[in-house]
C-alpha cells in the first residue's frame, strides 16, 4: 500500500478536481490512521486472495441488442437549461489556446 | 385521528368510500410539512400538489389503484422534472432536471401527490442525516431537536415517521433506508437489486445502490413493490425475466419456515433492553412455527464489512460523481482556465466530508493500492455473499437486530474499531453486496425512541419475506407506528 502522508492526500484531491483546506487534511490523516486499522482486517481474512474480485451482487449478462430506432435527444435549449454560463447557444468557458 | 394518519390501504379504502378527500389529506399533509421543525424537507411542492388533488376529486377513487391520491415525499436524489433536485448538495443548487425518475413516473401515473421532496446526507453518502447542505434532520420523537433520524434518508424516513406522508421514497446503498426505518420506528425495504429501476436515481455507487422506501405497514411495502417492480430499459441492470406477484394473502401465511440468527452479530450487541426485545420476538416466533436458529459468518469477515464497503462505494462514488463539475449545471464558479473552472466549483460546492470519502475512494483506486486495498475489498464483498449463500442454503431468512442501538443524540460518536461498530452498526451492508432483499420493521422502545428488527431473505424471494414481517407485525402490534400513533411494541 502507499505511504499516506499530506502530499499524497493532496495528489489524490487534486486528481479530483478540488481542494481542502490545510486543518481538512490534517484531518483526514488522522481519519486514515483508522481506516487503515480497518482496511489491515481485510487482510487477515483467510483464503482472501483465493476468490475473484465481485463487482456486481450477480452476474449481469447483456445478451439483447437493442433495436436501431431513431429517438430525439435533448434538444440544445433543453440541454442548455441547467449551464450557468451560455453565450450565442453553447456554453461558455475560459480560452483553451491562445 | 386524522386519515393521514392511516397506513395506505386504510386511506386508500377511505378515498373509496368518500369519507375524505384527496385535497383534504393534501391540505393536512402540508400544514404538517410546513409545521415540521425536523428539518425534512428540500422543497415543499405546496401548489403543484393541491392542483393535482383538485383534479383528483373530480372523479371517484378507483377502487383497483391503492395509490390514487395518495401524498408522498421522495428523497430529493431522484429527478423530478421541472423541480430542483440538489441531492442535498451546494454543487447541484438551481439544477432543474428535465425527466422523471422511472419511480417517480410510475406513481404519478396512478396519480399518487408528491408533496415534497426530502432532505439527506449529501449526495446520499452518509448514515447519520448531518451532512446535508441545510443541516442536521432531527428525530421527530424527540421534539428538543436532541436526537438524530439516521441516514442518508433521513428526511424521508422523518416525514414518515412524523406522520406527514405515509410512504416516502429513499435509496439504500449500505443500509440508508433500513437503518433509519430502525430508529423512526418503520416499515424500510429495499427489494433484491435490479427489481425496481434506477433510472433518475443520482448513482452513488451503482453496484450497491438500490431504491428503496419507507411505509407504516408490511402491506403498504408489498404495495408499493407490486407497483414500482417493471422493467425498465433505460436501467440496463433491471431485471429482464417475468415477475411474479408480491402480494399475499394474510391469511394463508406458512409458518414452516427457517430462520436465522447471525450470532456474531448478535454477541456483538450490548444493550439489554433492545437484546431481551429481540428475545421476546425469536421466542414468539417459535411459538407459532417458525424454526429459529443461530447461524455464523466467521468473525473477521463480518469486521471487513465496514472497510469494504467504505472503499468500494467511495471508490464508484468518485467515477459517478465526476460530472459534477460546475460547467453543464450547478453554480458556476470563474476561473483562468476550464481545470480551475471546475476545481473551484467542486471545491466550494462539496463538503468537507464529501471531499475525504471522495479521497478515500481515489486512494483505493490509484495504481499502487488497487491490489490491496480495492480488489481486495471486492474479494470480502465475494466471500460474505458466499457466506450468506451458503446460508440461505438451508434457511429461508437471517434476522437480527437493524441496530445495537436506539437513535444516536447530536454529536455521539461511536467507537469506529469496536465490535459493536464494525460488525453490529455495519452488517446490513451484506444486503447491498449482494443484492438481497431486506426489510426492517419496529420492535420496540427504549427511553422513548423505537428500535427495528431487520430479516434479509435469498434474492427474489420478496413475497415470502413480507409474509414473516406481517406475522412479526402481528406479534409486535406495531403496524402503523408514527409519533401520531405511539404504541409499546416487545
Amino acid at each position: 500500500m502507499k505511504e499516506v502522508n499530506k502530499e499524497v492526500l493532496k495528489d489524490a484531491s487534486l486528481r479530483l478536481m478540488f481542494t481542502m483546506e490545510e486543518s481538512e487534511y490534517d484531518l483526514l490523516l488522522d481519519e486514515f490512521h483508522t481506516i487503515q486499522t480497518q482496511l489491515g482486517l481485510m487482510s487477515k481474512i483467510e483464503g482472501i486472495d483465493d476468490v475473484t474480485p465481485m463487482t456486481f451482487p450477480f452476474d449481469v449478462s447483456i445478451d439483447y441488442l437493442r433495436e436501431d430506432e431513431a429517438k430525439t435527444p435533448l434538444n440544445k435549449e433543453d440541454a442548455l437549461k441547467n449551464a450557468k454560463n451560455v453565450k450565442d447557444g453553447q456554453i461558455k468557458l475560459p480560452k483553451v489556446v491562445g | 385521528m386524522n386519515y393521514l394518519d392511516l397506513n395506505i390501504e386504510e386511506i386508500h379504502l377511505a378515498l373509496v368510500e368518500k369519507k375524505v378527500t384527496c385535497l383534504e389529506l393534501v391540505k393536512e399533509a402540508l400544514k404538517r410539512a410546513k409545521e415540521d421543525t425536523n428539518n425534512d424537507f428540500e422543497i415543499i411542492l405546496e401548489e403543484e400538489a393541491i392542483q393535482k388533488a383538485v383534479e383528483l376529486d373530480k372523479k371517484d377513487c378507483p377502487k383497483d389503484n391503492i395509490f390514487y391520491g395518495i401524498p408522498y415525499c421522495a428523497k430529493d436524489n431522484f429527478s423530478t422534472k421541472g423541480y430542483e433536485t440538489t441531492a442535498s448538495s451546494n454543487i447541484l443548487n438551481g439544477y432543474v432536471p428535465l425527466f422523471d425518475a422511472t419511480v417517480i413516473k410510475l406513481l404519478n401515473e396512478k396519480n399518487a401527490i408528491l408533496i415534497a421532496k426530502t432532505t439527506l446526507d449529501e449526495l446520499a453518502m452518509g448514515g447519520t442525516g448531518t451532512s446535508g447542505h441545510k443541516g442536521i434532520t432531527f428525530n421527530p420523537y424527540k421534539n428538543d431537536h436532541t436526537t438524530l433520524i439516521g441516514g442518508s434518508s433521513c428526511g424521508s424516513c422523518a416525514a414518515v415517521a412524523a406522520s406527514i406522508v405515509p410512504f416516502a421514497l429513499g435509496s439504500d446503498t449500505g443500509d440508508s433506508v433500513r437503518k433509519p426505518a430502525s430508529y423512526g420506528g418503520l416499515v424500510g425495504f429495499k427489494p433484491t437489486w435490479g427489481l425496481i429501476s434506477r433510472f433518475g436515481l443520482f448513482p452513488f455507487a451503482p453496484s450497491l445502490d438500490h431504491v428503496a422506501y419507507f411505509t407504516r405497514s408490511v402491506k403498504d411495502a408489498s404495495y408499493a413493490l407490486d407497483l414500482l417492480s417493471v422493467h425498465d430499459d433505460n436501467d440496463y441492470t433491471s431485471y429482464r425475466k417475468e415477475r411474479n406477484s408480491v402480494l399475499f394473502d394474510e391469511n394463508n401465511i406458512s409458518t414452516s419456515k427457517k430462520v436465522g440468527i447471525l450470532k456474531e452479530v448478535y454477541d456483538s450487541i450490548d444493550d439489554e433492553t433492545l437484546k431481551t426485545s429481540f428475545d421476546k420476538l425469536v421466542n414468539k416466533l417459535k411459538e407459532v412455527g417458525y424454526t429459529v436458529d443461530f447461524v455464523s459468518i466467521d468473525k473477521k469477515l463480518l469486521s471487513s464489512i465496514y472497510p469494504a464497503y467504505i472503499v468500494i462505494s467511495s471508490a464508484e462514488a468518485t467515477s459517478n460523481n465526476a460530472n459534477l463539475d460546475g460547467i453543464k449545471f450547478g453554480p458556476y464558479y470563474d476561473g483562468k482556465t476550464y481545470q480551475e473552472v471546475m476545481i473551484n466549483a467542486r471545491t466550494n460546492g462539496f463538503s468537507s466530508l464529501i471531499k475525504r470519502r471522495f479521497v478515500l475512494g481515489s486512494y483505493a483506486l490509484m495504481k499502487e493500492n488497487q491490489e490491496e486495498v480495492f480488489k481486495r475489498a471486492q474479494k470480502v464483498r465475494h466471500l460474505i455473499v458466499n457466506r450468506t449463500n451458503e446460508i440461505f442454503n438451508d434457511y429461508d431468512f437471517i434476522i437480527g437486530l437493524a441496530a445495537p442501538s436506539v437513535a444516536k443524540k447530536v454529536g455521539e460518536v461511536s467507537e469506529q474499531l469496536s465490535d459493536k461498530y464494525l460488525i453490529a452498526d455495519n452488517y446490513l451492508a451484506i444486503g447491498n453486496f449482494g443484492g438481497f432483499p431486506s426489510i426492517t420493521l419496529p420492535l420496540g422502545f427504549k427511553d422513548g425512541l423505537p428500535f427495528g428488527v431487520n430479516l434479509t431473505s435469498k434474492p427474489y424471494s420478496e413475497k415470502q419475506l413480507f409474509e414473516i414481517s406481517y406475522k412479526i407485525e402481528e406479534i409486535t402490534g406495531l403496524r402503523n407506528l408514527s409519533v401520531n400513533n405511539k404504541k409499546e411494541g416487545l
